[in-house]
Order: C-alpha cells, then sequence, then structure tokens
C-alpha cells in the first residue's frame, strides 16, 4: 500500500515537469510542423528528429527492453507523422495530435503481438517526458524493402538517400522532372509503408 | 534502414501540404452517398414512383424531412472529421446534432399537442414506420461506403467512434434523399423513426468500424 502511494507520487511529479516542459516544447514543434506543411523541408526534417527522440523515450519506457521493436515503432510513427500530415489541423495544439498517433501505433503493436497490455489514455504531455537520444538497433533492412519497389522507384531513393542526390541531380539522372521525382519518391514511401505494416502482420 | 535516414528521405518528401484537404475528400464522399442514394431511391425501381412533386414541393413537411436529417448530416460531417483528427475535440459535431434533435423533437412536441388526442397515435406511427427505418438503412449504404473510404484515409484512432460517427453521416445523407420519396407529413413521425433509422446507421457504422477503418 504505502509503495504504491509513493510511486503515485512520483508519477504524479513527473507529469508536472512533464507539463511545464511540454508548454515551451508544444510550441516549438507546431512552429516546425506548420513551416514543414507550408512545404519547409529543413523544419519538417528537424521535427522529424525531434519526434524521433521523443518517440524513442515514449515508446522505450513502455516496452521495456524491446529496443529493435521500439525503433520499428519510431519509424513506423515518423512515417506516419510524415504520411498523414494533412490530418493535422493548425488550429490544434500539435503534441496531442502526434500522441494520437504513436498511442495508436503501440497499441496497434500490442494488438499484432497478442500482448493483453492495456494502454491508459494519459496526458498528452507525457509524449515529451524524457528526451531518449539514445538510439537503437533496428531489424529492418533498407536493401530488403526497397527491392520490392518499382525498379524506378527504388532507384530514385536509392539515389536520393544513398548516394545522397538531390532531387535535381536525381531528376537529371533519371530524365524525369524534379516534381515527377518527388511524387516517385512519395509513393515508394507510400508502399515501404505499406509493407512494414504487412510485415508486421 | 537507419532512422536518420528516414527522416532524410521524408523531410525531402515535404511538399506543401493544405489543411482543407481531407475535408474535401469527405465532403466528395457525401456527394457520392447523394447521388448514391438518389440512384436507389429514384432510379432503381424498388419503390414505386409515388410523389406528384409539384403539389408537394412548396409545402413545409415536405422540406422539414431533409432538412431535419441535413442537419444532422451537417453535425456528423464535423464529427467525423474530428474522429479523423487525431486529438481532435468533437464537442461542436455534437452540439450541432444535438441542436437538431432538439428542433424537430420540440416541434413534434408541439405538433402532438396540437393534435387531437384521438390522432395523436397515428401522427406518431403514421403509415410506414416500420418500413421507414429500413429504407434509410438501405438509402445509407453509398454513403457509408464513400465515407468510411475518405475516413481510412485520414488517420482515426478511436475506430468504433469514428466508424459511429461515419454510420451516423451516411444515415443522415441516406434519409434526406429518402425524405424526398417519403410521404409522411407529421414532425412526430420525423422525430421518431428517422432518428431511429439514422442512429440504426450509426451502429452499423460501430460495428463495422473496428473492421474497416484500421489503417
Amino acid at each position: 500500500m504505502p509503495a504504491a502511494i509513493v510511486s503515485c507520487n512520483e508519477r504524479r511529479g513527473h507529469g508536472v515537469l512533464a507539463k511545464d516542459r511540454g508548454v515551451s516544447e508544444e510550441g516549438r514543434l507546431k512552429a516546425l510542423m506548420l513551416r514543414g506543411l507550408d512545404g519547409d523541408a529543413s523544419a519538417h526534417g528537424e521535427l522529424l528528429t525531434l519526434m524521433s527522440r521523443y518517440l524513442r523515450g515514449y515508446f522505450g519506457r513502455r516496452l521495456g527492453a524491446a529496443t529493435a521493436d521500439t525503433e520499428d515503432l519510431v519509424q513506423d510513427t515518423l512515417l506516419t507523422i510524415h504520411l498523414k500530415r494533412e490530418t493535422y489541423d493548425p488550429a490544434q495544439p500539435f503534441t496531442p495530435w502526434a500522441y494520437m498517433l504513436a498511442r495508436y501505433k503501440l497499441l496497434d503493436h500490442f494488438r499484432k503481438d497478442r500482448a493483453r497490455t492495456m494502454v491508459p489514455l494519459e496526458d498528452a504531455g507525457v509524449l515529451l517526458a524524457v528526451e531518449n537520444t539514445e538510439e537503437g538497433a533496428v531489424r529492418r533492412d533498407l536493401g530488403k524493402l526497397l527491392s520490392g519497389l518499382p525498379p524506378r522507384q527504388s532507384q530514385l531513393l536509392r539515389d536520393v538517400k544513398l548516394t545522397g542526390l538531390s532531387m535535381e541531380e536525381a531528376a537529371a539522372k533519371s530524365g524525369m522532372s524534379v516534381s515527377a521525382v518527388k511524387v516517385s519518391i512519395h509513393r515508394g514511401l507510400k508502399t515501404m509503408a505499406k509493407k512494414v505494416r504487412d510485415a508486421d502482420r | 534502414m537507419r532512422t536518420d535516414e528516414l527522416i532524410a528521405i521524408l523531410a525531402g518528401d515535404a511538399t506543401p501540404t493544405p489543411p482543407g484537404r481531407a475535408r474535401q475528400r469527405l465532403l466528395l464522399a457525401c456527394l457520392a452517398g447523394v447521388l448514391g442514394a438518389a440512384a436507389l431511391v429514384f432510379g432503381s425501381h424498388i419503390l414505386p414512383a409515388k410523389h406528384d412533386f409539384s403539389t408537394v414541393i412548396l409545402t413545409a413537411p415536405f422540406w422539414m424531412k431533409p432538412a431535419y436529417a441535413a442537419w444532422l448530416a451537417v453535425g456528423a460531417f464535423m464529427l467525423v472529421d474530428a474522429m479523423g483528427r487525431p486529438g481532435a475535440k468533437a464537442d461542436a459535431g455534437r452540439l450541432v446534432g444535438a441542436a437538431a434533435f432538439a428542433a424537430i423533437a420540440g416541434l413534434a412536441a408541439v405538433n402532438l399537442a396540437l393534435t387531437a388526442p384521438d390522432n395523436r397515435m397515428h401522427a406518431i406511427m403514421g403509415s410506414s414506420w416500420w418500413f421507414c427505418p429500413i429504407a434509410i438503412v438501405i438509402s445509407a449504404i453509398p454513403a457509408l461506403i464513400a465515407v468510411m473510404i475518405a475516413l481510412r484515409a485520414m488517420a482515426p484512432t478511436r475506430l468504433v467512434r469514428a466508424g459511429l460517427a461515419a454510420g451516423l453521416l451516411a444515415g443522415g445523407v441516406g434519409a434526406s434523399i429518402y425524405a424526398l420519396w417519403c410521404r409522411e407529413t407529421t414532425a412526430a413521425f420525423v422525430a421518431v423513426w428517422y432518428t431511429l433509422g439514422i442512429v440504426a446507421c450509426g451502429g452499423v457504422g460501430a460495428l463495422l468500424g473496428p473492421l474497416v477503418l484500421r489503417w
């Protein structure tokens, strides 16, 4: 009984800290999100980098030592934040939106694992509670994911990501327009997201 | 794939994303639902042609029915839009829907108070009470399919509630069209049987939600 009270108090203290931290961090994340929605790639990348740390902490605390699962979930959620970004309403705060996506992915993970684990609906501030910069091991192999894509899409993703070409260079190399390259890469990412989902099923 | 590599790819894919796009798709789904319901009600020959529109088109009861259903649909639309956006508040949609029901219930109460006691039962039951909810559910099928597809493309995270909202929206759309065929004229009938039909659509949606809305 006393132990339960202590842990309850600790948790409450933790929540207050998370809340204080969340107020300023929310503004920063939201500003980056809005710039990203306007097409600012560097803001979008910065947002995803920040979120990857928060997500690693959030999932890590709930999955314990399963680091490969944690990093899979981090990547899956980052992909979701990206692909579902049109569902973000600029009139609303950013953190609850991202938190619900992360929670959905976590629930999905538990459902697939058939683990009978409950995820309580918490204050959205818990998402920002701990920043964990340590990167875990990753199970999925980029080459394997890319190989399932149509050759042109996988070549473009390889060129732009692995070789480090710019969109313009990749366009010149493939003889496509820059916007066609962007569309193709976008489609490739969607297909990859679907493959990740199917593989987990 | 390393996470920083993924982030670099995603950042490079940051095309401008107007926030209204999802709502437009939802609106388009409703339009598809309207056309589908119109085809079922007026084009399928399942129901006999019934109205001489020229005699009813200027009467208030004729418009009361689709107005109520469409008002509910507006509230349900706001609800569905919120359900597709993680963390969004759904209070506004609930309020609009509740206001629609309060309006028709108030109208029905006044209507019944002015009706002779012997005729009240008939004012409530009409001549098609058993048929109306079933017809509304059937009329809602095209809208239900279209709205579910549009909602699934958003990011619903609570699938039972999201399915319920989608069902209510489909019911409102279907009932708006069925109302143009329906011959009943009393507010009491609409308050009871239209509401029942639309709520039944919501129930179907809530059952389907976890099955079809997962993304």
